[in-house]
This record gives structure tokens, C-alpha cells and sequence, in this order.
């Protein structure tokens, strides 16, 4: 490419003649023959080199040199002065001119001259693109490095050891700022590498890998992710390092665990909704005909029928809504004598219906407990109503007979215990009592309600002892701290959705 | 002499509404809780039809139907599920019906007049 050079040159006769060799040097060369004319063609364009006579006519051509020359420090300035104003042009630009040259000018020291400029301007390209190259670089570097720290991923670069050479700000957060340390260590708190380890398959076969994991953050909070990786290679195309990203899916398992079981509740309720349906059906067809053939004693049975089920469907209703949508407990200090009272008046109502005897055994000085009121009736009445069940069931002996005592354990907890002489459960059944679904109960059961019971029972801090033997009877201890403890509080956070649990800040950040 | 149905069911509710059914509508009726107990009524009554639930404590529906199956004396007895179960129509295969709970009284009675020995 022929390099754009403007010569300003008073000496019209000169700058023709100059004009033709220096074309010859390959430049295209513009003129100029005064102060003005050189200004307008600066205007058009800025040249690449500037070869000027400082003695112009219409203005002080210094000034209007070293004007140019502050604003475009880049272009090249030859100057070609009149004989013997060699001195003082050099006294007036220094430095700031490229070259100096003086009428009579030499071929050989033009050519050199503008040689000189030419190289002169190739390096200043040269260096104006790597500068800029090596800005956009930086940009680009602190870019990559922003979005390494901002992604809301874990990554980590590790190398063929699984040690720690880079990992970003999300991962600083959870899993400290360990660099150095090994991946397993970090992750899973273990002491050796993991099996099926994805990023060890990546430096087997440099392809990306993925794999859902569980891991324990330095808080001992476990995540559930879901991990890719990807080869980092070298200069020569080895595989160095590996990277290893890993999204956070825990809110998603969570949601999935507790969809999956409101599914398979919903499969196993419909199952017992369908028999209350019928027996609901059995009481209305009761009353329709007693009604209709004037029976008194139809009409009383298919009323205690219907009420009888539209209690159990109530129950298995609040069941339901207590497991789909999880409230959160609302404490109150309760007398715990006043609260075992209304207890045991449904559980002896439940006991009489049908013909078990049922004996309470309360303190009345039990004294006070701090319990969310209603679902602490809910729970324990759960116990009383299996005890009552567990009796019906058991046609071996007669005789049966419920024992509800409540009494002060000491200063900080309160004991209920619910004995029966029923039908009890083997080792199993025991072992099995609160899990979700389990149920010994046929048709009549739904698996939540001892599951709820335990749930609830956790919440307030307490223990449930079960000993039971089948055929003879069961006895259930509940011990109930009068205080919520530290740790019932923070279980009662975990649990519950609608407090402003540790998690829930944490994710906001 | 009418004819007699036993109802195998362990909610009392239903027990007491098929059985009140049936009775109203000329047939006479025993009853049993479970699969166990359904056998020696079984043997005890002779009835002519067994309505028959399929999860109950203890043993399930389709075990009484083999035991009762394997008894020469029981063995031609109709056998009607009726069920909340999903599916309960492949669970007894010989069953002469499949009804669904909660179920249609007519359809019910329907089935158990063409079925009756």
C-alpha cells in the first residue's frame, strides 16, 4: 500500500519536481503550497507522513507544524528547510520533527529520509494494533473472568491429582476458598477420590462428562447438583486441567421429592376415598329407605353411619393438607393437664363406641408446655385412635382396655403414654410405624397419620417410644420438652417453607 | 328358599350397606372382616354368592380365592370383587364381576341376579 504523504512546500517549481521523484518512491503525494491550502487538504484527510517547509508564506509554519504534530504525534514530520534555517528549525521542533533536511536536498538523503519514516510508521502501526489487541484482550480476559465468578454455577478447574487450581465466587462461598486442596475432599469430605468420577473419565477421553451429585458444603448443608465437565488443554493440545461445573438443582429435588410423594399419596388415598365413598353410600341408602318405610331405628343408624364417615373422610382431608402444604407451628403455653382433658374425652368417646374401656390417669398438676395446641391434639389423638383400632382388631381376647396417663417427667418435659391391650405389632410393623404409607390397617388407613404424628411430635422437640408386642399390646411414651429447644426451633425452620429460614437468606443473596 | 350372599369386606360400613342392600332386596346375607374368617363362614354358610373386597388386613382378596378355590365344596361359589383398588378387574381373573367403589346399586344388583346360582 502506497503511504498518503502531504508535502508543504512554497516553492511551487520545487514541490513539482519533488513531487514526481518521491511518486516514484511508490507515495501518493499531495500538495500544498501555503498554510491554507494545507489545512484544507488536512481537513479531507489526515496523511500518513507530512513533509513540510516551516517557511510558509501566510503563516507562522512552525506553529502550524507543531500544532498538527500534538494533535497526530503518530505522523511522521520531515522537515525540508530553505538553506541555512536548518538550525533554528531544529531549535524549534526537537524533538518533535521525525528528520530534518535542507534545500539543496539529496536524492539519497530524501530517500533515506522517507525510508525512515515509512519504517517509522509500519512500527507505529504494528504498535497501535497490539496495544489495541492487547486491550480488547484484557477486556475479554476480565470479561471471561467476570462471568467464571458471576455464573450462578460451582466451577472449579482441577487437575489429573483432582487438586483445586481455580474456583469461582459461588464455590468461594460454599466450599471456602480451598485452592490447592483436592475436589473430594472439598465436595464430599472424603479422603480418597470418588468412584465414577466424571472428571477423571474427562481426562480418560477429553470428552465432557455429566453426573448428578450429592455434596456437603463447608456448613454441612448437603446440594444436590448436577455436574459437566470439560478438558482444558495446553499449548499442545494435551489435556492440563479439567473444569468442572455444577448447578445447584437441590430446590428442584426437593420439589421433586415432595411432588413424587403427594403422587404416590394421592394413588394410595384414592384407594381409601373410594371406601368412604361406599360406606357414605351405605349411610345414605340407609336413610333413603328408612325414611321411606318409616324405619325410626334405620334413620338413628344411618345417621351415626354417616357422621361416623364424614369423620374419618374430615381426618384423612386434614391429613392431606397437613402433608401437601406444610404450615408452620404456632407455639403457645398450654396447660398440658387441660389439653390430655379434652384428649381423653375423644378418646373415650372413640373407646365406647365400641365397648373398650378406657381409663385416664391425668395430673393435674402437670403443668405447662410451650406446643402449637392444635396439632399437637392432632397428633396425639392419632395415637389414641390406633389404640382404639388395635383393639378392634384383635378378636383373640376380650376385655380390652385403653390406658391414657399424662404426668410431669420433671421440671423440663411432660410424658403421655398410651397403652392398650389390643392386637400389638411384630418387630416390622414397629419398625415400620412411621413411614409414610404404611399402614397395617386394610382399607381404613391411610399411612399418614403416625407418619404426620412423628412429624409433629419432632417439631416440638419430643420423643416417641414405642414397645409393642404382637398379640398382647402396645405402649407409646411421648416425652415432650416444656421449652422448644434450639435445635426444635432449628428443625422447625428447616421444615417449614413460610419462615425466614438460614436457606432462604442465603438464596436471596 | 332365597337365596344367600356373604359379604367380604373389612370396613363395617360397607359390610353393613351391602348386607342391608341385599337384604332389602330379598336375599339373605352373612358376612365376613377379612379372608381368614371368610373361609370358615364360607364353609359354615354355603352361600350362594360371594361379594368379595380385595385389600384387607391380613390376607388379601385374591389368596382367599384360592384357598376357597381349593375347597371341592366352595370351589363353584360366584365370586364378585368390588373394589377401590385401580386394576381390580385382572386381580381374579375367574371373578364373574369386577365392580369399582363406590358403585351403582342397581348395576350391582343387576350383577348379582344374572350370577346367582
Amino acid at each position: 500500500m502506497a503511504e498518503d504523504l502531504l508535502f508543504i512546500e512554497p516553492d511551487e517549481n520545487l514541490s513539482a519536481a519533488l513531487s514526481v521523484y518521491i511518486r516514484r518512491q511508490q507515495f501518493d503525494v499531495r500538495t500544498a503550497s501555503a498554510a491554507e491550502a494545507a489545512e484544507a487538504s488536512l481537513s479531507k484527510q489526515i496523511p500518513d507522513i507530512v513533509l513540510a517547509n516551516p517557511s510558509l508564506p501566510d503563516y507562522d509554519g512552525t506553529r502550524f507544524l507543531l500544532d498538527f504534530k500534538s494533535k497526530h504525534a503518530e505522523t511522521p514530520l520531515i522537515l525540508l528547510t530553505e538553506p541555512g534555517d536548518l538550525e533554528s528549525a531544529m531549535e524549534g521542533f526537537g524533538a518533535k520533527a521525525d528528520d530534518y533536511l535542507q534545500k539543496p536536498v539529496k536524492s539519497i538523503a530524501l530517500d533515506i529520509s522517507l525510508q525512515h519514516a515509512r519504517q517509522h510508521l509500519r512500527l507505529t502501526r504494528k504498535f497501535f494494533r497490539y496495544a489495541r489487541q492487547l486491550e480488547d484482550l484484557h477486556e475479554a480476559h476480565n470479561l471471561y473472568h467476570q462471568l467464571f465468578d458471576e455464573v450462578p454455577c460451582y466451577i472449579s478447574v482441577q487437575d489429573r491429582q483432582f487438586r483445586l487450581t481455580a474456583t469461582n465466587r459461588l464455590f468461594k462461598r460454599d466450599f471456602g476458598n480451598e485452592v490447592g486442596d483436592f475436589c473430594y475432599k472439598i465436595y464430599k469430605h472424603r479422603d480418597t477420590p470418588c468412584p465414577e468420577c466424571p472428571v477423571a473419565k474427562t481426562f480418560a477421553d477429553g470428552k465432557r462428562h455429566q453426573a448428578e451429585e450429592v455434596v456437603t458444603s463447608r456448613y454441612g448443608r448437603q446440594y444436590n447438583v448436577m455436574t459437566w465437565t470439560a478438558p482444558l488443554m495446553d499449548e499442545h493440545g494435551e489435556i492440563s486441567q479439567v473444569m468442572e461445573m455444577a448447578t445447584n438443582i437441590t430446590q428442584v429435588r426437593r420439589l421433586q421429592d415432595h411432588l413424587t410423594s403427594l403422587g404416590l399419596m394421592l394413588g394410595s388415598m384414592s384407594h381409601g376415598v373410594k371406601g368412604m365413598m361406599t360406606a357414605l353410600d351405605g349411610g345414605v341408602y340407609q336413610l333413603e329407605t328408612g325414611i321411606r318405610n318409616g324405619d325410626a331405628e334405620r334413620i338413628q343408624n344411618s345417621y351415626e353411619r354417616i357422621a361416623d364417615t364424614s369423620s374419618r373422610i374430615r381426618k384423612m382431608v386434614l391429613d392431606i393438607l397437613y402433608y401437601a402444604k406444610s404450615r408452620g407451628m404456632q407455639y403457645q403455653t398450654t396447660d398440658a393437664a387441660r389439653l390430655a382433658k379434652s384428649l381423653a374425652d375423644a378418646g373415650s368417646e372413640m373407646a365406647e363406641k365400641q365397648g373398650l374401656a378406657f381409663h385416664n390417669g391425668i395430673d393435674p398438676d402437670t403443668g405447662e408446655f410451650e406446643v402449637d395446641p392444635d396439632w399437637f391434639y392432632q397428633a396425639v389423638l392419632n395415637f389414641l385412635e390406633n389404640a382404639v383400632d388395635a383393639c378392634v382388631m384383635d378378636s383373640d381376647k376380650s376385655g380390652h382396655r385403653i390406658d391414657f396417663t399424662v404426668a410431669p417427667q420433671d421440671a423440663d418435659a411432660v410424658e403421655l403414654e398410651i397403652a392398650d391391650n389390643g392386637i400389638g405389632m411384630d418387630e416390622e410393623a414397629r419398625r415400620k410405624m412411621f413411614t409414610l404409607f404404611f399402614s397395617s390397617k386394610g382399607s381404613k388407613g391411610t399411612g399418614l397419620g403416625l407418619y404426620i404424628a412423628n412429624q409433629i411430635i419432632g417439631q416440638h422437640g419430643g420423643g416417641i417410644e414405642v414397645e409393642s408386642v404382637y398379640g398382647e399390646g402396645t405402649r407409646v411414651k411421648i416425652r415432650v420438652p416444656r421449652h422448644r429447644t434450639a435445635a426444635a426451633r432449628a428443625v422447625d425452620s428447616l421444615l417449614s417453607p413460610h419462615t425466614d429460614s438460614e436457606d432462604g437468606k442465603k438464596d436471596s443473596n | 328358599m332365597s337365596k344367600k350372599i356373604m359379604v367380604i369386606d373389612d370396613d363395617p360400613a360397607v359390610v353393613e350397606y351391602l348386607t342391608t342392600l341385599f337384604e332389602d332386596n330379598g336375599y339373605e346375607t352373612c358376612s365376613a372382616k377379612d379372608a381368614l374368617e371368610g373361609i370358615d363362614v364360607a364353609r359354615q354358610e354355603k352361600p350362594d354368592l360371594i361379594t368379595l373386597d380385595l385389600e384387607m388386613p391380613g390376607e388379601w382378596g385374591p389368596r382367599f380365592y384360592r384357598k376357597l378355590t381349593e375347597d371341592p365344596a366352595l370351589k363353584n361359589i360366584p365370586v364378585v370383587v368390588i373394589s377401590g383398588l385401580s386394576g381390580h378387574q385382572y386381580a381374579i381373573n375367574k371373578a364373574v364381576a369386577s365392580i369399582s367403589k363406590p358403585f351403582d346399586r342397581d348395576e350391582l344388583l343387576q350383577v348379582v341376579k344374572e350370577n346367582i346360582l
